[in-house]
C-alpha cells in the first residue's frame, strides 16, 4: 500500500478557514498538514492574492484584507501542500485515513484529527441553455479577473441573485467593461427587508452600505438593473447568442455572447458526505449543511469550518477556523483560561457577524419551485445530459428517491459526480412529492471525491 | 472573448503549445483560463452529446473544462496552472452536432 | 387495500416476479424499502451469466443456462412495453484466468459439471482459450493474463435500465408500488396475509418475500427460511471510454455508455456496503493488468454492494408449508435469472406449484425447522 504518512492534524483546504486554523494550531506547537487543491493559499476569496494581479481600486477592499492572513500563513511552520487533492477518506477509531493524489502520485495518510475547510461552490440553478458556451457562473468570471486581470471583450449580461452579482458588476464597471444589464431575480420589494430585520441590518450595516454603494455606482454608470426577473433562457446555435428574460409580465430579449449567472453559494459537500457526516436541509440557506456541534465538530475526530459548514462569508470562516483549532487542541496546557477567553471572544464576534445572515437569506431567497417550472428540455445533469423531462418520466415510473432516480436516468453519474445536479434532484423530488427536502435526502456520495486514474490507484496496490 | 485589462500588474509570460500552436500567456493563468484567453469559449470542448461546452465554474466542481494536458486526457483545466513548454490539446473529437 | 399478491421488495427479483404476475392479470402491490436501502439491484455488474454457476449444484447450472436462452425475448418484450433500452447483449463471455493453476482448476471444474448432467453435457458449451486466442474477443488484453474460459451463453445488460423497465412495465399494468414503506411484520390473517408498515397495513391473499437480506427478519415470520447472508462486492466504474468490441468478463466489462465496470470481490464483512482502499487498489491493479490501456482512465465512482447469499450460493424458492400462500424468493442472480423469474417462476407461483416444480431450490435443503 505504499508508505503510510502520518500527521497529528490534517486540514483540507487553504481558504480563510483552513489558513486561520493552521496558523492557530502552529501557535500551540502543532505543525498541521494542509492539503489544498489550489496553487497557492487563499481559497477562492483570496485567490492570487499572494501575487496580486488586480489593484485594490478594482478588486475592492475586502480582497486585500486577506493579506495579513496570507502573510501569517506563509510565515508559520505548516506542512502546506498545494495542488494536492484528497480523493478518499475514512473515519477510524484512532483517527482518519486519507487518500491524497498530487503530482507525485497517490499517497495514504493517517491523521489523528481532521478539519474540513473545503469551502463552498456556486449553486447550480438550471435554466434552458445554461449549458451553452457563453454561459458561465459569476464566480468563474471573478476567478478570471483575479487570476489574470481578464474581463469580457464584449459587454456581458449578469443574471441571478445575491451580493456577488453586484460585486462583479461593480468590478467590471471599474475595469471599463460595464455589463449590458443586470437581470436580478430578487423582487425589488425584498430590498426593503432591512427595515424589518433591524438587528440584522445594524449588525450587517457594512454589507448593506457596500451593497447600496455598488448599486448606486451601477446606476451612475448607466447599467440597467431589472429587479424581479422571473425566468431566464439562453439561446444560440453553438453558443450563447441571446438571453431571454421574463420580467413584468413579458418576455424580453437581449443579444449577448456572455451571460454570467449567480444564484448564491452552497457548501461543497463531497468529502464531508463521503466520510459519513450527516447533512441537514437548512431552510434559510436553501441547501444541505453538515451537522456540527458548538465546537464545529461534525463527528469524532472531524471538524468543519468555513463556508463548507454553512455560508457565513470570509471573516466568519476565519473565526470558525480559529474556533475549530481551539477545539482540536486536546493537549492540556497552563493557558486554559486564556483559551476559554479567546473562544468566548471568537464566538461573540461570530454571532455578531452571523446576525446579518437571516436578513441576507430572506433578501436573496430563491424561488423553490424554479426548477419544476422550467421546460422539460432544460438539462439538469450537465455531464450526462439528463433533462428535466427525462427525470419527470423516471419519477412517474417509480424513481421515488435521489438514488433510484440516478440509477434510472444516469443523472449524477458523470465526471462531476453529482455536484452540479444533486440539490436540483432533491428540489425536484421535493416539489413533485410535496415532501420537505430533508425527507427526500441526497445522493449517496462515494469515493473518489476527486478524480484519479486507474493507473494512479493501481500503483498503490500491494502485490497480490 | 476575454482580454487583459490595462490596469492589471505586469506578469511574466510563459510559452505553451495549444493544439500545436505556440502561444504566450500570463503565468498566473490556469490552463482553462489560458484557453479562454487565447481562443474564447466557442471551441473549448466537445461534450458526449456532440455539442460544444466550455468552462462553467472554474473552481474544480463542474468538470466542464476537461482538456488534454501533456498527453493526459480529461484533466480539469481550471486546477492546473500553465507552465513553460506545456502542451495542451482541446478535446474536440466525437460526434458532430447535427442540430 | 386487498390485492391478490403482496410482494415485499422492489428490487430486481421482486419486480421481475411482480411483472410476471401483473402481466397475468393478478392484482399486485409491491412494498419497497427507502431510497438508501442496501439494494443489490443497483450495485451489481449487470452480467447475464451462465458459466461457473452451479458448480456444486447442476440444477442451478441448468437453470442458469435455460434462463439465458429466454433472456433475448424477455428483453425485447420489456423494451416493446416501455421503450427503455435494456442494452442486453448475448454474444458470449469470458471468465479470465490469471495463471496456469487457476486455468487448470477452472477446466477441471467445468468438465466435472458437464459430466454430472445430461442436459449440461448436451447444451453447455465452453472452451478454454489462451491469451493469444482471446485477443479477438478481448482486444487489448494484457500480457500477464494466462487465458480464460469462453462460453457463448454469457452476456450482459444494463441492470439499472432493467430495474427501471420492470418498474415502468409494472406501472403500466396497474401495479401498486409503495416506496419507502418498510415492512415491520408479516402475519397470516383471515383472507390471506397482513403486512404491517410504520404508517399502515396491507392485505393480500398471498404474499411473496423478495426482500433480499430483509428476508432474514421477514421470512421466518411465515415459517420460511431466512438463512441468507451478505457477501460484499466492491466495484469501480471509469469515465466514458471509446467503445471497443469486447466480450464481457466477470472481472470487468465496458457498458453501453463507454464506462468500464470493474468488480468481482467477495468479502464477508457483514452489513457494510462501504469501500476499502485495499480492495479499490486491488481492483484497479487487476483492471490495468487486464487492459493496460485503462491506465489513464479516470475513476468516476467506487461502491460496495451486498450480495444476497444462501448457504450453498444457489437460489432459494420456497413455499411455506405452515402458511400456504406465503413464498420466499432469494438469490444473488437476480439479473441472470430475471427472465426466468418473470416467466416460469411467476407461473409456478400463480399455480401454487412452486415446491413441486422447483423442488431442488426449496429451503428444505437447508433443514429449516418446520416450525419456529
Amino acid at each position: 500500500m505504499g508508505e503510510l504518512c502520518q500527521a497529528e492534524i490534517a486540514i483540507i483546504g487553504a481558504g480563510p478557514a483552513g489558513m486561520a486554523a493552521a496558523i492557530r494550531l502552529t501557535q500551540a506547537g502543532i505543525r498541521p498538514v494542509v492539503f489544498d487543491m489550489g496553487n497557492a493559499p487563499g481559497g477562492q476569496i483570496y485567490r492570487q492574492l499572494d501575487v496580486p494581479v488586480i489593484g485594490e481600486t478594482l478588486s475592492g477592499t475586502d480582497y486585500y484584507r486577506g493579506r495579513d492572513l496570507l502573510g501569517d500563513f506563509s510565515r508559520a511552520d505548516i506542512d502546506y501542500r498545494p495542488r494536492s487533492q484528497v480523493w478518499w477518506g475514512q473515519c477510524e477509531s484512532d483517527g482518519v485515513s486519507l487518500g491524497v493524489v498530487d503530482a507525485a502520485g497517490v499517497s495514504r495518510w493517517h491523521v489523528k484529527r481532521m478539519l474540513l475547510a473545503t469551502g463552498s461552490m456556486e449553486r447550480s440553478w438550471p435554466f434552458p441553455g445554461w449549458q451553452l458556451p457563453g454561459s458561465m457562473q459569476a464566480g468563474a468570471a471573478q476567478i478570471l479577473f483575479k487570476e489574470g486581470g481578464l474581463v469580457p471583450e464584449a459587454s456581458p449580461v449578469l443574471a441571478g441573485s445575491g451580493p456577488l452579482l453586484y460585486l462583479l458588476a461593480w468590478q467590471y464597471c471599474r475595469a471599463g467593461c460595464a455589463p449590458q444589464r443586470i437581470l436580478d431575480t430578487t423582487p425589488a420589494s425584498r430590498y426593503r427587508l432591512p427595515l424589518r430585520y433591524l438587528r440584522g441590518a445594524w449588525q450587517g450595516r457594512h454589507y448593506l452600505v457596500k451593497g447600496a454603494r455598488m448599486m448606486l455606482a451601477l446606476k451612475r454608470a448607466g447599467v440597467p438593473i431589472h429587479h424581479g426577473v422571473e425566468a431566464l433562457e439562453a439561446t444560440g446555435k453553438h453558443r450563447v447568442e441571446r438571453v431571454h428574460y421574463y420580467w413584468r409580465g413579458h418576455w424580453h430579449h437581449q443579444d449577448t455572447s456572455l451571460v454570467l449567472t449567480h444564484f448564491g453559494v452552497v457548501p461543497e459537500p463531497q468529502l464531508g458526505r463521503a466520510i459519513g457526516i450527516p447533512y441537514d436541509w437548512h431552510e434559510g440557506q436553501q441547501c444541505f449543511l453538515p451537522e456540527r456541534n458548538r465546537s464545529l465538530q461534525a463527528r469524532t475526530r472531524v471538524w468543519v469550518a468555513g463556508d463548507g459548514g454553512g455560508i457565513g462569508g470570509a471573516l466568519n470562516a476565519e473565526r470558525e477556523g480559529r474556533l475549530a483549532a481551539l477545539s482540536m487542541l486536546t493537549i492540556p496546557t497552563n493557558d486554559v483560561a486564556d483559551r476559554k477567553r479567546e473562544r468566548r471572544r471568537l464566538e461573540q464576534r461570530r454571532a455578531t457577524d452571523l446576525a446579518v445572515r437571516p436578513l441576507l437569506e430572506a433578501m436573496f431567497r430563491l424561488p423553490s419551485h424554479w426548477l419544476s417550472e422550467q421546460p422539460d428540455t432544460t438539462l439538469v445533469c450537465r455531464c450526462e445530459c439528463v433533462s428535466l423531462g427525462e427525470l419527470r418520466r423516471a419519477i412517474e415510473q417509480g424513481a421515488a428517491g435521489p438514488n433510484q432516480l440516478k440509477a434510472f436516468t444516469r443523472c449524477g453519474m458523470g465526471p462531476c459526480q453529482g455536484r452540479e445536479c444533486g440539490e436540483s434532484v432533491t428540489r425536484l423530488l421535493s416539489t413533485v412529492q410535496a415532501l420537505p427536502p430533508q425527507e427526500i435526502g441526497y445522493y449517496q456520495v462515494r469515493p473518489p471525491v476527486q478524480a484519479l486514474s486507474l493507473g494512479e490507484l493501481a500503483a498503490t496496490a500491494t502485490d497480490a | 472573448m476575454f482580454q487583459r485589462i490595462a490596469e492589471s500588474s505586469v506578469i511574466d509570460g510563459v510559452d505553451i503549445q495549444l493544439d500545436g500552436e505556440i502561444c504566450r500567456v500570463p503565468i498566473t493563468l490556469s490552463v482553462a483560463a489560458a484557453v479562454l484567453f487565447i481562443k474564447g469559449d466557442a471551441d473549448y470542448r466537445r461534450h458526449v452529446d456532440g455539442h460544444a461546452r466550455a468552462p462553467f465554474c472554474l473552481m474544480g466542481c463542474c468538470h466542464e473544462c476537461l482538456i488534454t494536458i501533456d498527453g493526459e486526457p480529461n484533466r480539469r483545466g481550471c486546477l492546473v496552472s500553465v507552465a513553460e513548454g506545456m502542451s495542451i490539446e482541446r478535446q474536440l473529437g466525437g460526434s458532430q452536432d447535427d442540430g | 387495500m386487498q390485492s391478490d399478491f403482496l410482494i415485499i421488495g422492489g428490487g430486481v427479483v421482486g419486480m421481475a416476479v411482480a411483472y410476471g404476475l401483473a402481466r397475468d392479470g393478478q392484482r399486485v402491490s409491491v412494498l419497497d424499502e427507502s431510497d438508501d436501502a442496501f439494494r443489490a439491484s443497483r450495485g451489481n455488474a449487470g452480467l447475464t451469466w451462465v458459466q461457473g454457476k452451479g458448480l456444486g449444484m447442476p440444477h442451478y447450472a441448468e437453470l442458469s443456462l435455460d434462463a439465458s436462452l429466454t433472456w433475448p425475448a424477455f428483453a425485447a418484450e420489456l423494451e416493446a412495453r416501455t421503450a427503455i433500452d435494456i442494452e442486453h447483449e448475448c454474444r458470449g463471455g469470458v471468465d479470465l484466468c490469471f495463471d496456469a493453476s487457476e486455468a487448470k482448476v477452472r477446466q477441471r471444474d467445468y468438465a466435472k459439471l458437464q459430466l454430472s448432467s445430461r442436459h449440461l453435457a448436451q447444451h453447455f458449451r465452453w472452451e478454454y482459450l489462451d491469451r493469444q486466442a482471446l485477443q479477438t474477443y478481448l482486444p487489448g488484453l494484457g500480457e500477464s493474463i494466462h487465458g480464460g474460459t469462453w462460453s457463448p451463453h454469457d452476456g450482459h445488460c444494463n441492470p439499472l435500465h432493467l430495474l427501471r423497465a420492470l418498474h415502468a412495465a409494472c406501472r403500466s399494468l396497474g401495479l401498486e408500488y409503495h416506496a419507502s414503506t418498510p415492512v415491520l411484520s408479516l402475519s397470516p390473517c383471515l383472507n390471506g396475509f397482513r403486512a404491517a408498515t410504520p404508517d399502515s397495513e396491507f392485505h393480500a391473499e398471498r404474499v411473496i418475500v423478495a426482500a433480499g437480506l430483509g428476508a432474514r427478519n421477514l421470512a421466518p415470520m411465515l415459517g420460511l427460511s431466512g438463512t441468507v447472508r451478505p457477501v460484499r462486492g466492491q466495484m469501480l466504474v471509469t469515465e466514458r471510454m471509446p467503445r471497443v468490441e469486447q466480450l464481457p468478463t466477470p472481472q470487468l466489462r465496458q457498458t453501453a455508455t463507454g464506462g468500464y465496470l470493474i468488480g468481482d470481490t467477495h468479502e464477508e464483512v457483514g452489513f457494510d456496503k462501504g469501500v476499502s482502499l485495499e480492495m479499490m487498489s486491488c481492483l484497479a491493479d487487476r483492471a490495468v493488468r487486464i487492459y493496460p490501456f485503462l491506465r489513464q482512465a479516470r475513476l468516476i465512482r467506487a461502491w460496495g454492494a451486498l450480495r444476497i447469499m444462501t448457504p450453498d450460493g444457489a437460489p432459494l424458492y420456497e413455499a411455506s408449508s405452515r402458511y400456504p400462500g406465503a413464498y420466499n424468493l432469494n438469490c444473488h442472480s437476480g439479473i441472470s435469472l430475471a427472465a426466468f423469474h418473470a416467466n416460469e417462476l411467476a407461473r409456478a407461483i400463480i399455480d401454487d406449484r412452486l415446491e413441486e416444480r422447483w423442488s431442488a431450490f426449496s429451503g428444505a435443503r437447508f433443514n429449516v425447522p418446520a416450525h419456529c
